[in-house]
């Protein structure tokens, strides 16, 4: 499973710990998931999803569905 | 923060009975105790990591604990509760091939196993934790 994080944090000018805050995680969590190293929780994957106000799939896509959509 | 105060008080805990134990003269020249108390510093060590890096948390006003630490705890505990079955049936193995008394072998399991979760701990730590 890959993610947009960094690139809507970047568009957002956030940092890793302002967006952990946001959230209410550590910022090394963060880390993880820019990093590809962990797979958030349902509940987590929606509150980031819900912060940059896009659904859940336009943020974390499964590698079957990042290979078939490159353009998004 | 409760955690981490408990944290640094049974480390200094623990390095006081360390250091009365060495100025008592257990550690002169004594190669198996000295090993021992290099373990027991390096495990002292880790638990002063982890409580520094809560403090950091703390004033970062982050969580000390979130979902992904203690996942990573939870798979370095059940990693290391398997590894250290296969060390207590190393250190039978063993018990009736050395001159080590009961007790010593006791104490070297325990601090194996302390030694196998901080192990385990570095290795899911740097793997990471992924559910696929």
């Amino acid at each position: 499973m890959t993610n947009r994080i960094k690139e809507l944090r970047a568009k957002e000018d956030l940092s890793q710990l302002e967006l952990a805050q946001l959230v209410g995680v550590r910022r090394e969590t963060i880390v993880f998931l820019e990093k590809g190293r962990y797979n958030p929780s349902l509940r987590l994957a929606h509150d980031i999803a819900k912060h940059f106000g896009l659904p859940i799939e336009q943020v974390f896509l499964f590698d079957d569905e990042a290979a078939s959509k490159p353009s998004e | 923060m409760k955690k981490t105060i408990v944290s640094f008080i049974i480390s200094a805990l623990v390095l006081a009975s360390l250091a009365l134990w060495a100025l008592k003269g257990h550690l002169a020249g004594n190669a198996k105790e000295i090993v021992m108390a290099g373990i027991v510093l390096v495990l002292v060590g880790f638990a002063v990591y982890l409580g520094v890096s809560r403090l950091h948390s703390h004033q970062r006003q982050e969580p000390a604990e979130d979902e992904l630490s203690k996942k990573i705890m939870t798979r370095a505990s059940s990693l290391a509760y398997y590894v250290s079955i296969y060390l207590w049936l190393f250190v039978m193995y063993i018990s009736d091939k050395t001159t080590l008394e009961a007790h010593s072998l006791v104490g070297a399991g325990i601090l194996g196993m302390a030694v196998v979760f901080l192990l385990c701990w570095i290795g899911v730590k740097a793997a990471g934790v992924k559910n696929d």
